[in-house]
């Protein structure tokens, strides 16, 4: 049974062209747990600042009254993706899971198919 | 050993005493106004305060765990310090659930008890949580986050009286068209509940329902409720004290106890 290192290291070996990930509440915006990232990318500050595209999003979809969940995002940049995450957790203490993906290297439908699978380790 | 610290007695806030606690790497219970932050060589193992719902509540509430199987890990594992292990080992949790859900009860609490940062009342050295060894936080993340925490309040509605007194509607206010959480949270508003009591009635985080009752008094439809038609003192304007520190009720018998003499 994984704990939460373990589920974060999962991601990033198991996920090719992964080179970093996140647990992340966004009521708050604090990250649970980091693995990756370094100098040149603070998981923190990322980790707020996706926040607030989840909120966003979730609010929009309110507004237009869509009853429907968010299961994922990705965010395309010229060389990397963002795959944001919605865990379901029952308690509804929403968190995601974030992950930063090279995108010479990554395989969005296999890394949407793993990002499942851990998640599948994390809820609450 | 280092024997029993008192440097931390130097500091006026409960933050810089946790600091000082963290270099010495002590190993204890630090109690303050609000709850009690657990240390093991140095780094925050967990957070307790009567302002937020407990792992136990949040595990159950949320059906991740039947009351059952979280009272039965607490009757084998308590005295040991093993609740946590022992929930993992029988099963009954995923080790990462466990993790999450604990991380989060401890900064939650770890808001109450350092938002405000009085002074830091005692300090039990050796003291050990009944929970166990979950996870640990240093000390530095833990003050930082909530730091963070009260700011992000108070930029939604700058009024920290919210997060204690309790709250009701303002009245003709019109809450059409609520998110969900916002809706829920405000119907649990009725004159009489505080922040606190209205996170147990929804089994949810205290800090996530403060930002939602603040974004609803932002929007003018919560504010703090009157206080009741004067029952005699205890002063108007004192926050009303929730906290039991677990030695208070050994002092109150013992006062009984003299005063029966």
């Amino acid at each position: 049974m994984a704990n939460l290192e373990t589920s974060l290291k999962e991601c990033l070996s198991s996920i090719d062209g992964a080179t970093a990930a996140a647990l992340v509440d966004y009521t708050s915006g604090m990250a649970l747990g980091t693995l990756g990232g370094g100098k040149e990318f603070n998981l923190e500050v990322a980790a707020a600042g996706n926040t607030d595209v989840v909120r966003s999003k979730l609010r929009t979809m309110e507004h237009l009254g869509l009853k429907e969940e968010i299961e994922d995002i990705l965010i395309t940049l010229s060389n990397q993706y963002h795959l944001i995450r919605l865990l379901k957790g029952r308690g509804g203490n929403g968190l995601f899971l974030y992950l930063v993906l090279d995108s010479n290297r990554a395989n969005l439908a296999m890394a949407r198919h793993q990002m499942r699978r851990i998640e599948s380790e994390l809820e609450v | 050993m280092t024997g029993v610290t008192t440097a931390w007695t130097a500091h006026e806030t409960t933050s810089d005493a946790l600091g000082a606690l963290a270099r010495e790497g002590a190993t204890g219970a630090l109690s303050g106004e609000r709850g009690i932050v657990y240390l093991a060589s140095g780094r925050v193992v967990h957070v307790e305060s009567a302002f937020t719902p407990g792992l136990g509540a949040l595990l159950t509430q949320s059906g991740a765990l039947a009351p059952d199987g979280w009272w039965e890990a607490v009757d084998g594992g308590g005295t040991r310090h093993r609740v946590g292990d022992r929930l993992v080992d029988s099963g009954r949790l995923a080790a990462g659930a466990l993790e999450v859900c604990h991380l989060g009860a401890l900064f939650d609490a770890a808001y109450f008890v350092l938002a405000r940062d009085s002074r830091a009342h005692r300090f039990r050295s050796g003291a050990v949580h009944w929970l166990g060894a979950v996870r640990s936080v240093p000390v530095d993340s833990v003050v930082r986050e909530s730091r963070r925490r009260r700011d992000l309040l108070e930029r939604i509605w700058p009024d920290p009286a919210l997060d204690t007194v309790p709250l009701t509607r303002v009245p003709d206010a019109d809450p059409a068209d609520l998110p969900a959480r916002r809706g829920r949270t405000l119907t649990q508003v009725d004159g009489v509940r505080t922040a606190a009591d209205i996170a147990a009635a929804l089994g949810c985080h205290t800090y996530h329902t403060l930002v939602e009752l603040r974004r609803l008094a932002a929007a003018g439809l919560v504010t703090a409720a009157p206080p009741p038609p004067a029952p005699a003192p205890p002063g108007p304007g004192a926050p009303p004290v929730a906290w039991d520190d677990p030695d208070a009720a050994l002092l109150r018998r013992l006062r009984d106890a003299l005063e029966a003499l």
